[in-house]
């Protein structure tokens, strides 16, 4: 295969992911790995950096907009980030040790979890009774109904929420992925934060955890310039036009078609993993 | 206008910039990635790929900082895209940096403690982790 070639299957590639990863809010970095290691034989190392570049770029290029409509919980954003920068580093460390085959189960796993999560069901909690750690660390806030008003909301168990951030930190540090499933989890399921506000302050997050472990493999070789190119202007294009269509699709049948195929992507990195096959 | 809705245009204030910074950061990292890209495919499009089913573990000149500006200024395409790469990297680090600023200046100690502890973390990491 020529470099022509290969940049043109890895930049409509990169745009699908990350229209797919934007229409649905599951990040870039989820299509990446699959589409770098399954299809075009690209080493798991390789992919880690690729995965990197992408989540980066889709949580700052989509941020910028949450941000903006005063949903992102910054305070909450910018505690939790200690402990996910904290396991991002034990993340980068850990990743020394562990061969492709074990990388691509763990990747597996999460993408199974983050098809749960997509798919059970939402609800906002209200009239949270909040912690007094919550109250001292000025946790609280307010987020913008559509109709222009603002809902105060309280939080609950920042030790718990905390705990499982270090452990979502830890596992982008190894796959490269904002692991935002686990982010959601701490905060909606454990903190109790209200959805809206979890996803926009975890997809906030991403970036940063992101590129605590992106400094390290930078230099450790895996983002490789002929693979972060396409996967950077390619996901970045797609998660603009993903934006977009947002506004006016309904992308409740895309997000159930998308679960199924990613499930079954998670199924096959399992297999070859256990198989040994990476 | 209340003390709630006076905080929350300044928090909004603060989140306008921060959202700039983010959008701007992006642009310029994918500006600089595709000059590199477009330099990278005259030099080398018709040229078979290098074998990326096989990690590469002799640390090549793109993972170094020198060589990555060496590669730079030399116009070679592997150094524009790493600085490409590596303006995307900063930009959510600048973020927390500016939020730094902002705690800093609403006196908010505790979260300008948060925001250095955070920063600290990332700065440590990026040097002194194994590679």
């Amino acid at each position: 295969m020529t470099v022509l070639t290969f940049t043109i299957i890895l930049l409509l590639g990169a745009y699908c992911a990350g229209l797919l990863g934007s229409l649905t809010g599951l990040g870039g970095g989820v299509v990446i790995i699959p589409l770098l290691t399954l299809a075009l034989g690209v080493d798991f190392q390789y992919a880690i950096g690729g995965a990197l570049v992408a989540s980066i770029a889709t949580s700052s290029g989509s941020g910028s907009a949450y941000v903006k409509e005063g949903i992102t919980n910054i305070r909450l954003g910018m505690f939790l980030e200690i402990a996910t920068s904290i396991g991002a580093v034990v993340g980068a460390l850990v990743a020394i040790y562990l061969n492709n085959n074990i990388i691509a189960v763990i990747f597996g796993i999460v993408l199974i979890m983050t098809v749960v999560n997509q798919l059970r069901h939402k609800t906002d909690h209200e009239n949270v009774k909040g912690s007094e750690t919550a109250r001292r660390l000025k946790l609280y806030g307010s987020y913008p109904l559509k109709d222009g008003t603002w809902r105060h909301y309280e939080l609950t168990n920042v030790g718990g929420g905390f705990g499982v951030m270090v452990v979502a930190g830890a596992l982008s540090g190894i796959l490269g992925i904002g692991s935002g499933v686990l982010k959601v989890l701490a905060m909606d399921t454990i903190m109790k934060v209200p959805f809206k506000v979890s996803t926009t302050t975890s997809n906030f997050m991403i970036g940063v955890t992101a590129a605590t472990s992106a400094v390290v493999y930078l230099q450790r070789g895996n983002i490789e310039p002929g693979i972060a190119f396409p996967v950077m202007v390619g996901v970045l294009a797609g998660a603009l036009t993903g934006a977009r269509l947002l506004k006016t699709l309904n992308v409740s049948t895309l997000r159930k078609i998308f679960c199924l195929a990613i499930a079954l992507v998670a199924l096959n990195m399992i297999y070859n993993g256990i198989n040994g096959n990476f | 206008m209340t003390k709630q809705n006076r905080e929350n245009k300044e928090e909004r204030d603060i989140q306008k910039i921060i959202g700039n910074t983010l959008r701007w950061g992006v642009t310029v990292a994918c500006a600089i990635a595709l000059v590199g890209g477009a330099v990278y495919l005259m030099q080398h499009g018709n040229e078979p790929i290098k074998d990326y089913a096989i990690f590469d573990k002799t640390h090549p000149e793109y993972t170094r900082l020198r060589g990555i500006f060496g590669g730079f200024f030399n116009f070679e395409a592997y150094g524009i895209i790493q600085v490409g790469v590596i303006a995307l990297l900063l930009t959510p680090i600048v973020r927390v940096a500016l939020s730094f600023v902002d705690f800093v200046d609403k006196h908010d100690w505790l979260y300008a403690a948060i925001t250095s502890v955070v920063l600290a973390i990332i700065f440590v990491n990026s040097i002194s982790s194994p590679t």
